[in-house]
């Protein structure tokens, strides 16, 4: 009698959704990281590799997500079996200095990074009319009221729609009409190019996949949403959905500006321009949809990097953090996030300010922590103390440690060409 | 570190100024430097016992007896003293750098989890005792060993400024640490202090701490602290604290909490545990909890709790204050009590009020009013809500078909249930 009453009215009735039901209240971390990672950054590598190279890069695209995978499920499954984030691991397992430079490093590249984020909303919003010194304060503005304002479930759901605008850029690059046939073929066979251009594309393409803030973002939104391991499964198959979802969009990018911009020898620099050219070869549709795709693409970044740099920050030094709480009780928090925003909002505002050099000097110390961060990821991933049973096994380690090696020597001769032109000026 | 030792006792010292002293023996030959410290917990103030020498890829443990002077960066060491000391057993030992600097820890008077920046030693006689727990952003500072430069900085800018006193220590006493596994550290005012912290606050300083250590802390809690705690703590961290937890305990656990709370809980664990879980828990309450299950959670027999006052009307004004007298400790609302035939319909209700001005011989049924309102057990929140509202009830009782009495929905799992929906 007891096993009937107690298996009761709740179960079956439950059961044939479970499944569903857990994997769609799992999901959000691993797809929204990936998506922020095509962020006006990502949008314009990809735009230029297109534009300037046309098909020769597309088929990076296939080990940059396997890459991307193997990076992000470490964290996922850190952030799961610990329900630690990664600063509060490295914090507690080697001390505050190393902890204190590593937040200082993510703190210049991050605000580097939302500068370029703004930048990318005034250049997008301009395509349509609109001039930077009304956009930019707007946006801002907007970015701070919905982390302030709202709780982490509003403020997942709106980043879970932003991530929906994505599809901007496979409808641009259905617009553009591109040989479907040549393109997938080009997705499927490695080819290489001996110009130094091609090689310093190439690194800059696998370059923007891997930023060091997005373990840290995933780690700890993995540990807010509170997963619990019995549901790993269904977070690590939202990491590969998002970074699958986010290759895609990559591909879809440079084959749009493949088809038009490249085909037709048209020379662009930046993704608006890119997105401007695709204006009379793909028609205006294609290119307001291209422009709107970097407009949300920055607008997200714009949120998310601040927050999540603001989380780290916090985690580390053992501040109160989290969208849930008020200002009175995680000042820290809120204080870092307000002027990492307006911070990255006015620099794009002052006249003359050399954006793009600031915008390398992002990327190379982005470059110069990324080896860092992915090292202690994997000495901490390893600690039997830490994961127990949930350590990378052999295969994994092999497989981790491989790509470890790989974006460190891409990313070395990112800094090296990044610090040259910084110096000589280029 | 100040030259003159032993003329200036007692001091305070920090375990960042210990940690990187170089280690000599009395000859000046080096040893190693400090890069850990060893305290036995068995006392309040735990003191020194051993310090952790390392030199090269190798740590020795040399005892705190064995130090003869110690000065700036540097400490010296008895040869023959080191060589006759035995590590103690782990046992009701920590190492403070490997185990509680850099850790989170609870701060149980202040009830928040905070990280450990340094640690505060007092020294008397030579023996060094851990008296607190430094959680301070002067601390951060002092460990980067920038505490001069930034002192000397803010004394030139603002000599009055907060920073300078503002040391934010924590009384040892005042702190449970969790990273050592269960039962081995033994701090009993501050695992008294914990049973005596608000529910809520307890379910908030879980909520903040990671798995492992959420485990660990409501592993020391006793079944009732325990049981008030999950009342208050969310779905998620609930279901896994009961997960963590052997079964029995569990089963105690839940006898402890309110029936709907309990049922609340059991809902949100897989069959199997659930059913494991409702066989270990005593009869009477196993069949409430049972009963609860089968409504829909958020439907008024899901949210009720059958923890009331039920009466006859031939009780006596005297008889039923004594009722409410002696089940008082163990509800959580009692404002009303209900008057039913013995069949279990409703009839009416009486406040505590009329109670207590009531004659002490006068009888129930006549001293009870008309149930303003009452619900089935399939109505949603939305009644429940107007229900309360509208007749000012404390709480709202469900009532079946036939009009007999399942249960109460008290005022303030309707309120939490109507902010959760925000």
């Amino acid at each position: 009698m007891s096993a009937e009453l107690a298996g009761g009215a709740a179960r079956p009735r439950r059961q044939p959704w479970r499944n569903l039901m857990v994997f769609l209240a799992v999901v959000g971390p691993g797809i929204i990281t990936a998506n922020v990672d095509n962020d006006a950054g990502g949008i314009t590598t990809y735009s230029l590799a297109g534009a300037q190279y046309g098909h020769a890069l597309l088929w990076t695209l296939v080990p940059i997500t396997i890459a991307l995978v193997v990076v992000q499920e470490m964290s996922a499954r850190m952030g799961v079996m610990t329900g630690k984030g990664l600063a509060d691991l490295i914090r507690e397992n080697y001390g505050v200095k190393v902890t204190f430079w590593i937040m200082v490093a993510l703190l210049v590249a991050d605000v580097g990074n939302t500068i370029a984020e703004f930048s990318g909303v005034a250049a997008s919003i301009q395509i349509f009319g609109v001039p930077p010194w009304i956009s930019v304060p707007i946006t801002a503005v907007a970015v701070w009221i919905l982390v302030l304002k709202g709780t982490y479930r509003q403020v997942e759901k709106v980043f879970l729609v932003a991530c929906l605008f994505y599809v901007a850029y496979p409808v641009s690059a259905i617009l553009a009409h591109p040989d479907w046939g040549t393109v997938l073929r080009a997705t499927v066979t490695p080819s290489f190019q001996a110009s130094g251009g091609y090689v310093a594309m190439l690194v800059g393409v696998v370059g923007t996949t891997i930023a060091p803030w997005m373990q840290f973002y995933l780690q700890s939104a993995v540990v807010e949403k509170g997963i619990k391991p019995e549901h790993y499964g269904h977070s690590r198959l939202d990491v590969i959905v998002g970074c699958i979802i986010t290759d895609v969009v990559a591909f879809f990018i440079i084959a749009a500006c493949a088809a038009t911009v490249f085909k037709a020898g048209v020379r662009v620099e930046t993704a608006d321009q890119a997105a401007m050219a695709l204006g009379p070869l793909a028609g205006k549709y294609a290119s307001w949809l291209f422009a709107f795709g970097l407009f949300n693409a920055s607008f997200f970044a714009a949120t998310i990097l601040p927050l999540a740099t603001s989380y780290y920050i916090c985690e580390a030094f053992g501040w109160e953090s989290g969208i849930d709480r008020k200002w009175g009780e995680a000042k820290q928090f809120y204080s870092l996030y307000t002027l990492i925003v307006a911070l990255g909002a006015a620099v794009v505002l002052i006249p003359h300010l050399p954006l793009l050099r600031i915008m390398l000097l992002s990327q190379v110390v982005n470059g110069m922590l990324l080896p860092f961060i992915l090292i202690f990821m994997l000495l901490l991933i390893n600690k039997e103390k830490l994961m127990g049973p949930h350590r990378n096994g052999p295969w994994f380690n092999g497989v981790a440690w491989l790509t470890t090696v790989v974006m460190i020597v891409l990313t070395a001769w990112l800094v090296v060409t990044g610090l040259r032109d910084l110096v000589t000026g280029a | 570190m100040p030259q003159k030792q032993a003329s200036q006792e007692p001091r305070f010292l920090y375990l960042s100024e210990l940690l990187g002293a170089k280690v000599r023996d009395a000859a000046g030959r080096p040893l190693g430097r400090v890069s850990d410290a060893v305290v036995a917990t068995s006392e309040t103030y735990p003191p020194v016992e051993a310090i952790v020498v390392r030199r090269g890829g190798e740590r020795v443990q040399l005892p705190w007896t064995a130090i003869r002077a110690r000065r700036a960066g540097q400490l010296e060491v008895d040869a023959t003293a080191a060589q006759a000391f035995q590590p103690a057993s782990a046992a009701d030992r920590i190492r403070l750098v490997e185990e509680i600097l850099d850790q989170q820890i609870v701060d149980v008077e202040g009830a928040k989890v905070v990280r450990v920046n340094d640690l505060h030693f007092l020294s008397v006689k030579g023996a060094l005792r851990l008296v607190h727990v430094d959680v301070g952003f002067r601390g951060l500072v002092r460990r980067m060993g920038w505490e001069r430069a930034v002192d000397g900085a803010v004394r030139l800018v603002r000599p009055q400024a907060r920073y300078l006193e503002a040391d934010q220590l924590l009384s040892w006493k005042l702190v449970q640490p969790l990273s050592s596994a269960p039962g081995k550290v033994r701090i009993d005012v501050a695992q008294r202090m914990l049973a005596d912290l608000h529910p809520s606050d307890l379910a908030e300083i879980m909520e903040d701490l990671d798995r492992q250590q959420r485990t660990v802390l409501f592993d020391r809690l006793d079944v009732e602290t325990a049981a008030e705690a999950l009342e208050e703590a969310s779905p998620e961290v609930t279901t896994q604290l009961l997960e963590g937890v052997s079964p029995e305990k569990a089963a105690d656990i839940l006898e402890e909490m309110a029936p709907d709370e309990a049922a609340d809980v059991l809902a949100e664990l897989p069959g199997e545990t659930r059913r494991e879980l409702l066989e270990a828990m005593e009869r009477p309450e196993a069949h409430e909890v049972r009963q609860l299950l089968e409504y829909h959670p958020r439907s008024a027999g899901g949210l009720m709790t059958t923890d009331l006052v039920e009466l006859r009307r031939d009780t006596t004004a005297a008889e039923a204050l004594a009722e409410v007298r002696r089940r008082a400790d163990e509800l959580p609302i009692l404002h009303e009590i209900f008057v039913t035939t013995g069949a279990g319909r409703l009839e009416g209700i009486c406040t505590l009020k009329d109670l207590v001005s009531a004659e002490p011989a006068d009888l129930v049924g006549k001293l009870m009013r008309e149930v303003p309102a009452t619900v089935v057990p399939e109505a949603e929140l939305r009644d429940l809500a107007e229900a309360a509202s509208k007749y000012n009830m404390v709480s709202v009782p469900v009532v079946d078909e036939a009009g007999e009495l399942k249960g109460i929905v008290t005022v303030d799992d309707i309120l939490s249930e109507v902010l959760g929906e925000r």
